[in-house]
């Protein structure tokens, strides 16, 4: 019988509050004697702090304090590198860098408080370019030097699988930050109680990391922490462990002893980061005559900016992930990440692979050219499969990145697009692909992947959901409450997830590395399928039968051998209450895959499952203004097995658009370290009137060790659209841009390059 | 934003007394859609607003065959495009108008508040002047009635003097007169114009006479490409001289650099303006012959 | 006149109230009437996350006052629709998956609201063309123009 819940287009279970605009962000929140904070910023890229003048925003009239880095703990937080206090404390290091904070009784006069602040500065020479990180002269961001992480890895016999090659091709890929762009900017609600326990409501993707960082950041026991996850307006990457004003307010809080409030501004939230992580990739690659790839050799140079945050693991995923997606046996790799006087850099949806893959993808393309080869069929050739174990020890439980392939090329006409003629005039059109993946989960830290859920199902048989996994629009809730209506036999709406808390629920990591399906969806099937047993033990007690012949449809426990055999389940609920001296139904369950921590050099099969995708795109470029139109863009995700269609189909959408961004219209523009386009006029990203119709499809390739065969989805997808693009962009009109984003400056200039090449050949 | 006393005049003759009595200190608000966003980010803090908000009379769109069409200078952009008005005698009008911006500004900004504000990333002072535009203002002495070309003097600056309101805006009647518009975004997910043109001519069996040839949004204030107008007198628009106009149009223009975009992108986009807006008028296809 | 006496109607209810000169009308429906259904998302007028139904037509109520709005009738998500008795587009917008974080949502919901009075059966291409004024990050748009669509669709008894 097929299933009701699982694999039907559902709606979120949080869109009844959303569509009546109930859902409550960080910022809606408000309790009495609220404070309102507001943060003072650094204007220098680098300078010392000489001193801090805070007398005149004291005396007005509303403010209750104001706070500087000399009065934060003297404790650095951050993830692998301590870098980082509650305000700057003697030193600045990017312009927006908080200096200093004031709490009033209205965000005006706190704003007010923020003009009367005087800071005498003592600029400094900044480093502002990465390239220059390593120059005799280069102004040092930290005492350690300017190299905050470098990783080098290899395998097989590098040279000799060039020495082997027929084609070598080599060239250099940069990519530039993107902001998350989430729709909520950064906000957090702080509040002590009367014992001293600190309660923060944060737009978090992650409560306990975000506990863990405030215990860190504020030098005080987890414990005495407590943090909520309000509803959360989009994350992206950025509201992991890297933002800083959560950070400041549950600070602020301490000081003043009541509820205060921190809500950037949009332009704040810009300034104070995160964004991805920039790259420069010098990528070269050996292959066959066939196509095969015989070598692969990347020198990456990526910036985190001032502090190191998660840009070392970001950087490592683009120093290697993508090798596993191919059968290939000979990679070296050696990437170095630098600090800089700009705001930090790190998360992002992708974690590093968007970077890579761009590079890969345009670098394949141009080979399969040189080749003669169609791009597509050189990535099947070359492409992972189903049981192999990769170059860096990944099992690939399941692969589809054919039937992605398949489904992409079928569905934009690809053969027949790429015979078409050459029409000349002023429009062109071309198509591109690329192909990618992703893990679903992540072994790092501690040596442990693994996820809880916890379970009650209450008298009247309605089952309520404790985990801390989070859920930021993706859909997690409503996929857990999918697994947990199937596996209990109830409809979806008597299933609820609690908001993670963690005072209440069990520890977990969070809406990270794709891991929340693959690990939180086992967890979950584990304390569903146990809530169960306990239900029809019950039941089999009560109506003196054997469990092994009950099951639970709609509601209600039901013989599967005498029809009239039955009870509804509030009934049997209610009879474990009593039999159980008053112990309800409560379980936990936790799944820890079955995977390896890397080893030293990077080896072992850190992830359960990966999933893969492929996109195809057509562009029309106008070779007069140098406008590149997305006209049609297909993309497929091998997530497994769509659990909710409509929550992979959106993420894929939304994973689409936010690559077309990243490709052709979203740059962030420096003028002297100062960000000089922060607002959402002049960052440009896409609106529904600049797009095309986005159209996804779904591969179910079943994977093993998926919860009901599925894979992680929303990351995978954000992957390949730029270098579909890029690719597009070159099928058109014979321009390579190996510099992302994609201008119209560029175009107009590589045409113009173009036709002095055609002309001095003529 | 810093606190203000807000008035609210209910007929032009008390806005008028008003401004005179505040004098420099305090700032005209039409939809507030511009003025806002300028004291919010403290580039202007007025002790007063004088709110013409209630000044229903300035919304008024009347059309009369000897004089014209009249827009109401509190006329929102929604109300431009949407009027039967504007769609029977310049339907090129109510097309920019429908297309500048998004929904909700055009619901609330005004067009008057639009010329006053004089920012050159803007759509309706292009084509209001192709279309010989006169504006009528508004003071303590009278009123009096200028050439939209001499009230535009500069990036953010216009021939407003203090204490004046912008109240109406002339068109002459069409006649026989074609009128175009078109606006260039940079890419397609910005919304501000990079460059705009709008062309005006009469054609006569073919051949244009009386050309007036506007771009704005690439230059401080929309300039008339004076040379191409001479040019294209007389003659019949075909590929070739279409591709020698945009030539001509382009030496001539003198585009600004800024965040937005260079001189040179600038100057390339008036260049592909002026030859599609003069094929598009001549009904070819701008497509097939590349300049 | 630092202050301004308001007498407004909002979702139905008339409501008087006394608000500083520069109060934004976002922040009077935020923080003075604790309707924070709608939504702070850049203060620029430019994500539409604050967008409002003055006298029927959307407006960003952070590029407006207060002060301005007196007289008017204002919707906002909140008088859309109701639990028991969903707006069509509210209704749609959930089952085409025309939503994820949900903080876009209110402002899209009232855009498309103030497009469909305008157009009761857009093509994609004019949906799409009403939706400038509004940004989303998460869904892609597909989602929200395939639920405007239905939505339409529904109204116009289909
Ligand atoms: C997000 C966004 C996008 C936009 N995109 C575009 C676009 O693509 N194209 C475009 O053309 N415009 C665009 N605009 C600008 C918009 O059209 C203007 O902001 C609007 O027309 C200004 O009108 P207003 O009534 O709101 O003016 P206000 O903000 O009320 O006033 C603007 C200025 O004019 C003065 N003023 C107003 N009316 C009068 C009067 N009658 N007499 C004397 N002085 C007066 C005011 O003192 C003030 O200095 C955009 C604006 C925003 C916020
Ligand atoms: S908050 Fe008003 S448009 Fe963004
Ligand atoms: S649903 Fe998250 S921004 Fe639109």
């Amino acid at each position: 019988m097929a299933s009701t819940v699982i694999g039907q287009p559902v709606p979120q279970v949080s869109a009844l509050e959303k569509v009546q605009g109930r859902a409550v962000y960080a910022g809606d929140l408000a309790f009495p004697g609220m404070l309102h904070a507001r943060v003072l910023r650094s204007p220098y890229a680098h300078a010392r702090i000489r001193s801090v003048d805070v007398s005149a925003a004291r005396a007005l009239p509303g403010v209750k304090a104001v706070v500087t880095g000399a009065d934060v703990p003297e404790r650095r937080w951050g993830v692998a590198h301590k870098q980082q206090h509650v305000l700057a404390k003697g030193v600045v290091r990017f312009i927006g860098e908080e200096v200093a904070a004031v709490v009033a009784t209205s965000e005006s006069v706190a704003n007010d408080a923020i003009d009367l602040i005087n800071v005498d500065y003592e600029p400094l020479d900044a480093l502002l370019n990465a390239g220059s990180a390593f120059d005799d002269d280069a102004p040092q961001v930290h005492a350690e030097g300017n190299l905050a992480h470098e990783i080098r890895i290899a395998r097989g016999d590098v040279d000799a699988g060039f020495a082997s090659a027929d084609l070598i091709h080599e060239d250099v890929y940069s990519t530039q930050s993107q902001y998350p762009g989430y729709m909520e900017p950064m906000a957090t609600v702080a509040t002590v109680d009367g014992t001293g326990k600190l309660t923060v409501w944060t737009a978090t993707q992650s409560v306990f990391l975000a506990r863990q960082r405030l215990a860190e950041a504020l030098d005080r026991p987890v414990s005495t922490i407590r943090v909520h996850q309000p509803a959360v307006g989009g994350g992206f990457g950025g509201k992991i462990v890297e933002e800083r004003s959560s950070v400041i307010a549950a600070f602020l809080a301490t000081v003043v002893d009541r509820p205060v409030r921190l809500g950037l501004s949009r332009l704040e939230d810009f300034q104070s980061g995160c964004f991805s992580v920039p790259t420069r990739i010098r990528l070269k690659m050996g292959m066959q005559n066939d196509g095969r790839i015989v070598a692969k050799e990347v020198d990456i140079l990526a910036e985190c900016g001032a502090y190191a945050g998660l840009a070392p693991e970001v950087m490592l995923v683009t120093a290697m992930r993508s090798d596993n997606m191919q059968r290939i046996e000979n990679v070296r790799s050696r990437a170095r990440l630098v600090y800089t006087h700009t705001m930090p850099r790190g998360a992002f949806r992708g974690f590093g692979g968007t970077q890579m893959l761009f590079a890969l993808n345009s670098h394949l393309a141009t080979m399969a050219d040189k080749l003669g080869i169609d791009p597509v069929d050189l990535h099947r050739r070359n492409a992972i499969r189903t049981g192999d174990t990769s170059v860096h020890g990944w099992s690939i439980g399941s692969c589809g990145l054919p039937e992605c392939l398949d489904q992409v090329t079928g569905a934009i006409g690809w053969s027949a697009k790429r015979e078409r003629p050459e029409t000349g005039g002023v429009l062109r059109r071309g198509i591109g692909m690329a192909a990618a993946m992703h893990v679903s989960g992540n072994r790092t830290m501690g040596n442990w992947d693994g996820s809880t859920v916890t379970l009650k199902v209450n008298e009247d048989g309605r089952a309520v959901i404790l985990t801390a996994e989070s859920d930021m629009g993706q859909g997690a809730n409503t996929m857990l409450s999918q697994i947990c209506a199937e596996e209990l036999g109830i409809p979806l709406s008597h299933v609820t997830v609690l908001a993670p808390d963690t005072d209440t629920a069990p520890y977990a990591l969070g809406s990270i590395a794709s891991r929340v399906t693959v690990n939180a969806g086992h967890a979950m099937l584990k304390a569903a399928k146990q809530a169960r047993d306990q239900i029809l033990d019950a039941a089999a007690a009560k109506l003196g039968c054997d469990a092994a012949d009950l099951s639970i449809v709609e509601g209600v426990v039901q013989s599967t051998v005498n029809d009239n055999l039955f009870a509804p389940l509030p009934e049997i609920c209610r009879y474990h209450i009593f039999r159980h001296g008053g112990e309800g139904i409560l379980v936990t369950a936790t799944h820890d895959p079955r995977t390896v921590m890397m080893d030293k050099d990077h080896y072992g099969n850190i992830a359960p499952a990966y999933s893969f995708a492929a996109q195809a795109v057509e562009v029309e470029v106008d070779t007069e203004t140098g406008q590149v139109q997305v006209v049609e863009t297909w993309l497929s995700d091998d997530c497994g097995r769509a659990i909710n269609p409509l929550a992979v189909h959106g993420q894929s959408n939304g994973a689409a658009v936010q690559a077309i961004g990243w490709a052709l219209h979203e740059h962030l523009q420096f003028e002297d370290g100062r960000l000089m386009n922060g607002n959402l006029a002049d960052y440009t990203m896409p609106t529904a009137d600049a797009l095309p119709r986005v159209n996804s499809s779904i591969v179910e390739s079943n994977d093993p060790n998926g919860p009901l065969g599925a894979k992680g989805a929303s990351e995978t997808a954000i992957l390949p659209g730029a270098p579909a693009i890029a690719n597009a962009v070159y099928d058109a009109i014979g321009v390579r841009i190996t510099d992302l984003p994609i201008t119209p400056e560029k175009i107009l200039a590589g045409l113009a390059a173009l036709g002095e090449k055609n002309h001095a050949s003529v | 934003m810093r606190p203000f006393d807000f008035l609210e005049p209910s007929s032009l003759p008390e806005a008028l007394s008003m401004l005179a009595e505040h004098g420099d200190a305090c700032c005209i608000m039409a939809g507030g859609t511009a003025l806002l966003l300028a004291m919010r980010q403290r580039m202007l803090a007025p002790e007063t607003v004088v709110s013409l908000g209630k000044l229903d009379e300035l919304r008024d769109i009347a059309f009369d065959p000897d004089a014209g069409l009249r827009i109401g200078a509190l006329a929102r952009h929604a109300d431009v495009a949407g009027s039967s008005i504007v769609q029977a005698h310049c339907p090129a009008l109510a097309g920019m108008a429908g297309g500048l911006a998004n929904p909700q500004v055009r619901n609330q900004g005004t067009i008057g508040g639009n010329l006053c504000y004089a920012d050159p990333a803007t759509d309706p002072a292009t084509f209001l002047l192709a279309a010989g535009a006169e504006v009528t203002i508004a003071g303590r002495g009278g009123e009096r009635r200028l050439p939209l070309r001499a009230f535009l003097v500069d990036y953010f600056t216009t021939a407003l003097e203090s204490g004046e309101i912008l109240t109406a805006i002339h068109l002459p009647p069409p006649g026989s007169r074609q009128m175009l518009y078109r606006r260039y975004l940079r890419t397609p997910a910005e919304h501000r114009p990079v460059v705009n043109i709008a062309l005006s001519a009469v054609t006569d069996g073919g051949a244009l006479s009386d050309v007036r040839l506007i771009v704005g949004a690439a230059t401080p204030v929309p300039q008339a490409l004076a040379q191409t107008e001479d040019f294209l007198a007389g003659k019949s628009v075909n590929a070739a001289i279409a591709a020698e106009a945009a030539a001509l149009a382009g030496a001539e223009v003198e585009p600004l650099s800024d965040g937005r975009a260079d001189a040179a992108f600038r100057r390339q986009i008036v260049r592909t303006a002026t030859r599609r807006i003069l094929l598009d008028a001549a009904g070819l296809d701008w497509k097939d012959n590349a300049a | 006149m630092r202050r301004k006496t308001l007498s407004i109607t909002v979702n139905g209810e008339p409501v008087e109230a006394d608000v500083p000169a520069n109060r934004l009308l976002s922040e009077f429906i935020r923080e003075d009437l604790a309707l924070t259904g709608t939504k702070r998302g850049c203060e620029t007028g430019v994500c539409g996350a604050c967008s409002v139904l003055v006298d029927g037509k959307a407006l960003k109520s952070c590029l407006c006052l207060a002060a301005q709005a007196d007289g008017a009738s204002i919707t906002t998500i909140e008088g859309l629709g109701s639990r028991d008795d969903l707006h069509p587009l509210q209704e749609s917008f959930m089952a085409c998956g025309g939503l994820q974080c949900g903080y876009c949502t209110p402002g899209f919901l009232i855009a498309a609201a103030d497009l469909l009075a305008r157009n009761p059966r857009p093509s994609d291409d004019e949906i799409r063309q009403g939706l400038s004024g509004n940004l989303c990050r998460c869904t892609g748009y597909q989602g929200i123009v395939d639920a405007i669509r239905e939505a339409s669709e529904k109204m116009n008894g289909h």
